[in-house]
């Protein structure tokens, strides 16, 4: 991130702290409340935090197998910790320490120089080691234990060798691997409140993706984290830190369904070097969600018809424009592009390899953006069908001839009549005139806000989009959920209901939303177990 | 320089070269005949297999003939490619459903969760293979409880997995055969200079001090975690236990074969310019995980594998399978006729590459005297593909069952369709389980029942 978005990060945030709607923790538990879970960390976050304690250059989420995912997120309580992973993990932190160099800032300086024998450094350095792999202080007794694995290592060897036992056996620790969110008691019978470590640990990991810095880690040993206003106030500190700025791009991928990209193709006679240009869609994307995130806030209008994008060089061309300066924003709203839903990333995701898709199109709009759920085809008894090829019509023709069975017409009216706006972008995300020698009709409608609305095209749907309350709300569902790492009606709803009263820069951006989950008794309670 | 470990070494002997163009010979080169008289049945492979079924190419004509022009099974009795015919091997099983998926609404793609686990996402039961494996216990004396592979995409997705843990999440599939050699024989390879030796020991210390630390503070994690997370915190154990047999060491009955060279497949993995080389990664797989087998590394494995788009190896096949081949099969189902016999040839096609590959793992299981004894099981997600059916799935079982299949036959089990989970009691029974059910559903009338099979 450069200083001139750094510095919009900080001035965004710091203007940001009006408004309130959320309960806060000041008084008792919220009338819904989530289920206390044990919640293995995403391969990300595991990387996150080894980082702080083998340097920035470690890359485990590679050596990893791929995460679980519940509704596309991969932070969720469905993660688990299998032979396979295991293993894997063994092997990898056995590599990564086989060279360790002391004089990285984790280690406390007496490490460069300290002998085996050396219990006070190395207690020191177990302590500082511990508290970034446990996101937490360690205990006197975990400290003991670690002493442990670092005498039986460092005897008849040296220094280093001990540390690297330690850092090994943090690596693999439950303590390292789970996040936890049961909550103490506070008063029976009733909900649960995080306990000071659980806030501090949960607060970093949602909000920057990143374990618990000092400032973080004290404030949580003071007890300052279960008010909800001091958890705002932290939270503000750690999003202008650049390393969130991982969190966001994720989450907006995992939100949308972009990260299907990497394991799409497309069809030679669409386009010919594909791979090529799904690595320049992703990074469009990504430097968009950046760009919204750092300087608008994550605004949700912004996203969907903020009326430009950032254009890497190898997707120029894709586009039809002539190649910027990088990082540059470029006005596309000329070529029929406004925002995220006209991305490439978004548009080749959802088609198949040899031809648009207005039903998955359709489908990603009204699920992901409205929260919508749609029942399969076969939930009905019905055989999906492909439509047949016809080299004589349009993919919309030919799909319009599918859903005017009765049958099927119940969902893919509302399906489809979304997805066909998107007409004017073939399979791989380009703009066409003209299909199979035939004009392309681009009109639609949707359900939104309660208003059935013609639209010409997915320009003024994004539009319409933008400024939609049921938009909104859906976003801070999909906040809630991603916190939550899994769905919660009850909760989420109640979520959304607290946030009328919340200002339209709160409820208008996910930043907001982030800021009005984890100041809000949702975030801090549990239910009793 | 890494070589091959002494270890006590079977009749069976020593695996040699492994490679593509590694023989069979020299792959097991003192097999074993096989058994003259059943005996319970030992091993169990679970075969995902792409694009749903040309059903038109795969029903055996009179007299069980399999190898009639287009056939899909033809691969099963075509002895100059696979050693023997493996026709007396197999059973045809026609007429299951998909049905705890069409109860729960995993159906199409994702019904591929369906077909070990005999539940869809509602369910939080284990895959057949891990239920043997870990509850049943057919994986503890062995170094490794089961292996988990796949071709071409590591995608944890429902549509993409077939093993699940107990509580419902999907394993993890080891797609790169390099990393399949390190997992099933990593733990064996030791440099035999006695430097290395000295350090290999200080590491199996270290390890067992690490194994004891991690142990130690998943009891605790445990006895405090709320009663949902206990599933998820029991695999954590058992994975814990998986390597400590891995730190510790543990005999296998043969030496470990040689690394696979991984230059023979530069990419592994779909759309990342992996498809050139699923030919040689899914024989690898395939060899590694059947010496996994008669090296006594595992008992149980599961293989995903991988369809033809986009690797050229038929010529007469499009280039993106899944739409113009799965989704233009036009057929008419059981009791029509019609349809268009050259989209069903098609897929055929499709199912006859699989179904070489099953050859393959029957003519290795053969090779080291381990048939009879193997349960297979080879199934994709869908009956039609162009209608996403999970109805009427053309199934093929092969082996001995160690006696609990009589097996060179077709068994048509009717066109009202049959649920899955009988199938599953089946395979649970030929391992001695005596339970007459498995899966979970809303509908519990599906899950209990087995099949005639003997």
């Amino acid at each position: 991130m450069t200083r001139s978005q750094l510095a919009c990060w900080s001035l965004l945030a710091l203007s940001f702290g009006c408004g309130s709607a959320s309960p806060t923790s000041a008084g008792g538990a919220p009338d819904h409340s989530l289920a206390p879970v044990v919640r293995r960390l995403s391969t990300a976050e595991l990387e996150a935090t080894a980082r702080t304690l083998l340097g920035s250059g470690v890359t485990l989420a590679a050596a990893l197998p791929p995460d679980a995912r519940q509704s596309d997120y991969s932070r969720n309580v469905a993660q688990s910790v299998d032979s396979l992973l295991l293993g894997q993990l063994f092997d990898a932190t056995r590599g990564f320490t086989e060279a360790l160099d002391l004089s990285q800032a984790q280690f406390p300086s007496c490490a460069q120089t300290a002998l085996a024998a050396d219990r006070d450094c190395a207690e020191a350095t177990i302590n500082l080691l511990a508290r970034a792999a446990f996101r937490r202080s360690p205990s006197s007794l975990e400290v003991e234990q670690l002493l442990g694995l670092f005498t039986l290592a460092a005897e008849g060897a040296d220094f280093e060798s001990g540390v690297a036992l330690v850092v090994r056996g943090l690596l693999g620790s439950p303590k390292f691997l789970y996040a936890t969110t049961l909550g103490q008691r506070e008063s029976a019978p009733g909900p649960n409140r995080l306990s000071n470590d659980e806030l501090g640990s949960e607060l970093s990991l949602l909000i920057s993706g990143q374990p618990p810095d000092e400032a973080l880690l004290v404030a949580a040993s003071r007890g300052e984290l279960a008010s909800g206003s001091e958890r705002e106030q932290q939270a503000l500190r750690l999003l202008q830190q650049p390393q969130s700025r991982g969190l966001y791009r994720r989450f907006v991928q995992e939100w949308l369904g972009l990260i299907g990209l990497d394991g799409l193709a497309k069809s030679s006679q669409v386009i010919s070097g594909f791979p090529a240009l799904r690595e320049a869609m992703v990074s469009e994307t990504s430097q968009f969600v950046d760009d919204v995130f750092g300087r608008q806030a994550g605004s949700v209008a912004a996203l969907l018809a903020g009326g430009y994008s950032i254009v890497p060089g190898a997707l120029a061309g894709f586009y039809g424009i002539v190649p910027t300066t990088p990082g540059a924003r470029v006005n596309l709203s000329g070529l029929g592009r406004v925002g995220i839903l006209q991305q490439a990333s978004f548009l080749a995701t959802f088609a198949h390899e040899s031809e648009s898709a207005p039903v998955l199109r359709g489908k990603a709009v009204l699920t992901r953006l409205l929260c919508l759920d749609f029942p399969k085809p076969t939930d009905l008894g019905i055989d999906i069908v492909f439509p047949p090829a016809d080299p004589g019509a349009t993919t919309r023709e030919r799909f319009a001839r599918h859903a005017a069975d009765s049958v099927c017409r119940g969902c893919h009216a509302t399906l489809d009549s979304v997805g066909f706006m998107f007409e004017n972008f073939d399979a791989a995300g380009q703009l066409r005139t003209s299909e199979s020698g035939r004009a392309l009709d681009t009109t639609g409608s949707i359900l939104l806000d309660g208003h059935q609305l013609p639209l010409a095209d997915s320009v003024a749907l994004s539009s319409a989009l933008a400024s939609s309350e049921q938009v909104r709300k859906c976003a801070a569902r999909q906040v809630v959920r991603f916190a939550a790492g899994k769905t919660d009606d009850a909760v989420e709803q109640a979520f959304v209901d607290s946030l009328e009263a919340a200002s339209a820069e709160r409820r208008g951006t996910f930043l907001g939303l982030f800021l009005e989950f984890v100041k809000s008794d949702w975030f801090a309670w549990r239910k009793s177990p | 320089m890494i070589r091959r470990k002494s270890l006590p070494i079977s009749r069976r002997a020593a695996l040699t070269a492994l490679g593509a163009g590694a023989t069979l010979a020299a792959l097991f080169p003192q097999a074993r005949p096989l058994r003259a008289a059943p005996a319970p049945a030992k091993y169990f492979i679970g075969v995902y297999m792409p694009h749903g079924m040309a059903r038109e190419f795969w029903v055996p004509k009179p007299g069980f003939q399999i190898a009639y022009e287009g056939s899909s099974l033809a691969p099963f009795d075509d002895a100059a490619t696979y050693g023997r015919s493996f026709r007396d091997q197999i059973v045809a099983l026609e007429g299951l459903d998909l049905t705890a998926g069409l109860r729960a609404s995993t159906v199409g793609h994702d019904a591929s969760r369906v077909i070990l686990t005999g539940s869809g996402t509602d369910g939080q039961n284990a895959s057949i293979d891990q239920f043997l494996a870990v509850e049943q216990g057919l994986g503890q004396a062995t170094p490794l409880s089961s292996l988990v592979l796949g071709v071409g995409s590591a995608n944890p997705a429902l549509q993409w997995c077939i093993s699940y843990a107990k509580g419902g999440t999907a394993l993890p599939k080891i797609i790169n055969p390099l990393a399949t050699f390190r997992h099933a024989f990593g733990q064996f390879l030791v440099d035999p200079d006695p430097a290395a030796v000295a350090r290999a020991q200080r590491e199996q210390r270290l390890g067992k001090s690490l194994l004891d630390y991690w142990t130690a503070d998943l009891a605790e994690l445990s006895a405090r975690a709320p009663r949902t997370e206990r599933d998820k915190l029991d695999q954590h154990a058992t994975a814990l236990r998986e390597l400590e047999k891995r730190v510790l060491g543990q005999a296998v009955t043969c030496a470990v074969p040689l690394q696979p060279d991984s230059t023979l497949f530069p990419q592994v993995s779909s759309y990342q310019g992996g498809e050139p080389y699923f030919e040689v990664i899914s024989n690898l797989q395939i060899d590694l995980m059947v010496q996994a087998l008669a090296c006594g590394v595992t008992h149980i494995s599961t293989l995903f594998l991988a369809d033809l788009s986009r690797t050229h190896f038929d010529a007469s096949l499009p280039e993106d399978v899944h739409t113009d081949v799965a989704h233009r099969y036009a057929s008419p189902g059981r009791s029509g006729s019609g349809g268009d016999p050259a989209s069903q040839l098609l897929l055929a096609r499709q199912n006859h590459y699989t179904y070489g590959k099953i050859a393959r793992i029957l003519q290795r299981l053969s090779e080291a005297g381990l048939l009879e004894q193997t349960v297979l099981v080879a199934m994709s997600d869908m009956g039609d593909p162009s209608k996403h059916s999970s109805r009427q799935v053309p199934t093929l079982l092969a082996g001995g069952w160690g006696g609990a299949l009589r097996a060179g036959r077709h068994i048509d089990l009717g066109a009202e369709g049959t649920p899955s989970n009988r199938l599953l009691v089946s395979v649970q029974q030929a391992f001695g389980v005596e339970s007459d059910s498995y899966g979970q559903s809303r509908d519990p009338s599906i899950l209990s029942g087995t099949l005639a099979l003997t």
